[in-house]
């Protein structure tokens, strides 16, 4: 989903206000900025100040990167999906994020405030950011990584049937992880000694993850959140399993809204197990209702509100999907 | 009260870029002068330094400077570092050899790191234009703990995860042997197990050049000629960078880990002119009464002291104030003590010259010998009565006195001892 944060890629609409022209110093000052980057990094750099297309953009921020990593991370880099963590994955900190912003600052003649920066977790991020800035469209909310006291905290679903071990979700997607343990309770008799994880609990794990999207990440209406109560399945369509999934598998489970009308939101998912795919689904659909935000408590962290959802109210939430074994 | 040793000693000087070449050309009296090229200009009236071999830090862009291939350093580390910074991590790299310590004896609540250095004026300099010319928002984050006073200790403490006491000291000229001496004191209280101390300057355009407005620094264009401390045709300072790392350690940590000190630290006494920012006492008292104090301190009599490792520095006005301190310390009696200024060899390395000289003289005590004073052909009238070697002396040293002294008259005086073997 390397293009899940980019609303109008693949467009080339023209830079919002004419370019500079782009005189021989300017080049030269931008070879000197860009020594330590790779050529076709200032390549695009000359690219994108001559013509103001943004579609160079992504080529510019990904070629600052790199020259920031240290050398034997920026492997990581080569095939970069968006997901990659700068801090996590990159070893890059915070005054590392300041040195990659003030050379795209430089480079791409543009100005970043620091508080803009606090959000910006993964390389789509930052992709996005850059291009949002430079397209003068609004900036979407920053990916947040959200950690499984958080999950729990926020979840109508709890333990033993909540299937995310961290996740985390943008205005765009949402993206999470569950390892299958082994100790699932249904495992003891899907399949008689042969644990397989059912592809419908599959379904149901992309389903939470959906649900965790509407919670923390969907676009709301003002004075309005999305009530952890009133989400529940309606359907999905295009359901294919490739893959058997047993104990010690790491699903990384994927989805991406693709319309969202009160009370129907629709999103496709996918579940990969490494390079693997497990599980795909075209459409998977759950009605939610708002409530007056003020009404609600915001959750602070798990540990101070994890009791507060029940078991209860959990299995009311999401009643089970209607989908065969795959 | 616990014994403090000399356990490690790491160098990058202009006389050598470890133990084992800073120790023969202290022998051999060869000096680390060389024409500095960015002085060549005929604006600029002094031509020679003590310049640092097989580094270039002169680049604002630490990503640009080279040093030997044996020192592996992450960008990471670089890119906060001043001149005097990446000199100090070397240094600090052979110390940490030379007394064979390992990570936990490194990163830990009783090991502390003491360090002196001005700060780099290069890359205050630099980002201050930066700031002026693009704003402050261009400016790079790292742009202050890379250049103000205390730069030295910020990277360090956080490269080699010191846990214990750190701080910088700022008495110009005194300040690494200040280090020194409040190291000494944090082992000797119980405070601490083991000092690192270290002093370090990046020795470049905007570290020395400033002092030529002062009209301190030698105007002599012959290398071999333009360090010449107590001699009467002296002229001024030559100016030099660099660093050296000191390991001061407990006797119980000495005894635990079964090293062999260099020598031990006996004690050291401190005082001041009280007299003018920037020209030292004319009788020098604030230095002679350091000496009496520390002297008094190591519970060491005059008598005893074999060997002074003088600050001289080559000025006019400095060398006959430390000549007439050293004689009312030691009077005239006949067995008054050696006296020489390694600065002949070296330049003056400002901040950075109480722990390089006390590491030189470390050297000495354990190697047996006293190095000369070079570069002394007339001696000063108003020096007479010292008793200076022109040639380094192959006799062992049991007592040495290490002075310095800084601006605003601070004087620092250490006193070390020769271990058995």
């Amino acid at each position: 989903m390397p293009d899940a944060a980019h609303p109008s890629s693949g467009t080339s609409k023209p830079f919002p206000t004419a370019p500079k022209p782009f005189a021989p110093e300017d080049e030269s000052a931008l070879r000197e900025a860009l020594k330590r980057c790779s050529p076709s990094t200032f390549e695009a750099a000359v690219q994108f100040r001559k013509t103001g297309n943004a579609e160079h953009v992504p080529a510019v921020v990904i070629g600052v990167i790199e020259r920031f990593v240290e050398p034997d991370l920026r492997i990581k880099l080569k095939d970069a999906d968006d997901d990659l963590r700068l801090i996590e994955d990159l070893g890059i900190d915070s005054l590392t994020m300041m040195e990659i912003v003030i050379l795209v600052e430089e480079v791409l003649t543009m100005t970043i405030n620091n508080d803009e920066l606090r959000n910006l977790r993964t390389v789509g991020d930052v992709k996005t950011f850059i291009d949002c800035k430079i397209r003068g469209l609004p900036l979407p909310k920053p990916t947040k990584f959200i950690p499984i006291e958080h999950i729990g905290a926020v979840m109508p679903i709890q333990p033993p049937f909540l299937f995310l071990n961290e996740a985390s979700v943008s205005s765009t997607a949402a993206n999470g992880k569950y390892k299958i343990t082994g100790q699932e309770f249904f495992l003891q008799g899907h399949f008689k000694d042969n644990p397989v994880m059912p592809a419908s609990i599959m379904l149901e794990a992309l389903g939470q993850l959906a649900v965790l999207y509407l919670l923390e990440g969907a676009p709301t209406e003002p004075g309005k959140m999305v009530s952890s109560q009133m989400i529940f399945f309606t359907g999905c369509e295009g359901v294919r399993a490739h893959r058997i999934c047993k104990p010690g598998d790491i699903l990384t489970l994927s989805i991406k809204p693709k319309r969202m009308k009160m009370p129907l939101a629709t999103f496709e998912g996918a579940i990969r197990v490494g390079q693997e795919k497990a599980v795909i689904v075209e459409e998977i659909t759950l009605t939610f209702g708002f409530v007056d935000a003020a009404n609600q408590p915001v959750p602070i962290n798990g540990t101070e509100h994890g009791g507060s959802v029940n078991g209860a109210e959990a299995s009311a939430a999401t009643p089970p999907l209607r989908v065969a074994n795959g | 009260m616990p014994r403090v040793f000399i356990t490690g000693l790491g160098f990058v000087t202009s006389i050598g870029n470890d133990a084992a070449t800073v120790t023969r050309n202290l022998r051999e009296l060869r000096h680390g002068f060389e024409l500095y090229p960015p002085f060549q200009k005929s604006d600029i009236p002094c031509k020679v330094v003590g310049t640092i071999k097989d580094f270039t830090a002169d680049s604002t862009d630490q990503e640009d400077w080279t040093f030997p291939t044996r020192y592996k350093i992450k960008r990471e580390l670089l890119r906060s570092m001043a001149p005097n910074g990446l000199f100090a991590h070397c240094a600090m790299i052979q110390a940490i050899e030379d007394a064979k310590l390992t990570e936990p004896d490194i990163s830990n609540p009783d090991t502390g790191l003491y360090a002196a250095s001005g700060g780099s004026p290069m890359l205050t300099h630099y980002h201050h234009e930066r700031l002026n010319k693009l704003g402050v928002m261009r400016c790079s984050p790292l742009g202050i703990v890379s250049a103000i006073v205390g730069t030295l200790n910020f990277n360090l403490v956080a490269a080699f995860k010191i846990f214990g006491s750190s701080c910088g000291f700022s008495s110009a000229c005194a300040s690494s042997a200040h280090g020194l001496g409040y190291a000494f004191d944090d082992l000797s209280l119980g405070r601490q197990k083991r000092m690192f101390v270290v002093g370090a300057e990046d020795g470049n355009v905007d570290a020395i050049l400033p002092f030529a407005g002062m009209r301190t620094l030698s105007l002599q264009n012959d290398p071999n000629l333009a360090s010449r401390p107590f001699d009467a045709a002296r002229d001024g300072f030559v100016g030099t960078g660099g660093a050296t790392v000191l390991v001061l350690e407990t006797e119980d940590e000495v005894a635990r880990r079964g090293v062999r000190p260099y020598a031990e630290l006996l004690g050291w006494g401190q005082a001041s002119d009280g007299w003018n920012v920037a020209i030292s006492h004319p009788e020098g008292s604030g230095s002679a009464a350091a000496m009496t104090r520390g002297l008094r301190a190591a519970g060491v009599a005059p008598e005893q002291v074999d060997y002074v490792n003088a600050h001289a520095t080559s000025t006019l006005i400095g060398d006959i104030s430390e000549a007439r301190a050293l004689r009312s310390v030691f009077k005239d009696s006949a067995a008054r003590p050696l006296v020489s200024s390694t600065k002949a060899l070296t330049g003056h390395g400002l901040s950075l010259a109480g722990a390089m000289e006390t590491g030189f003289c470390a050297l000495a005590l354990r190697d047996g010998f006293i190095p000369g004073n070079a570069h002394l052909t007339k001696l000063e009238p108003e020096c007479a009565g010292l008793n200076i070697p022109l040639k380094t002396l192959e006799q062992p040293a049991n007592i040495v006195v290490k002075n310095s002294s800084g601006f605003g008259g601070a004087n620092v005086a250490l006193v070390l001892q020769r271990t058995a073997a």
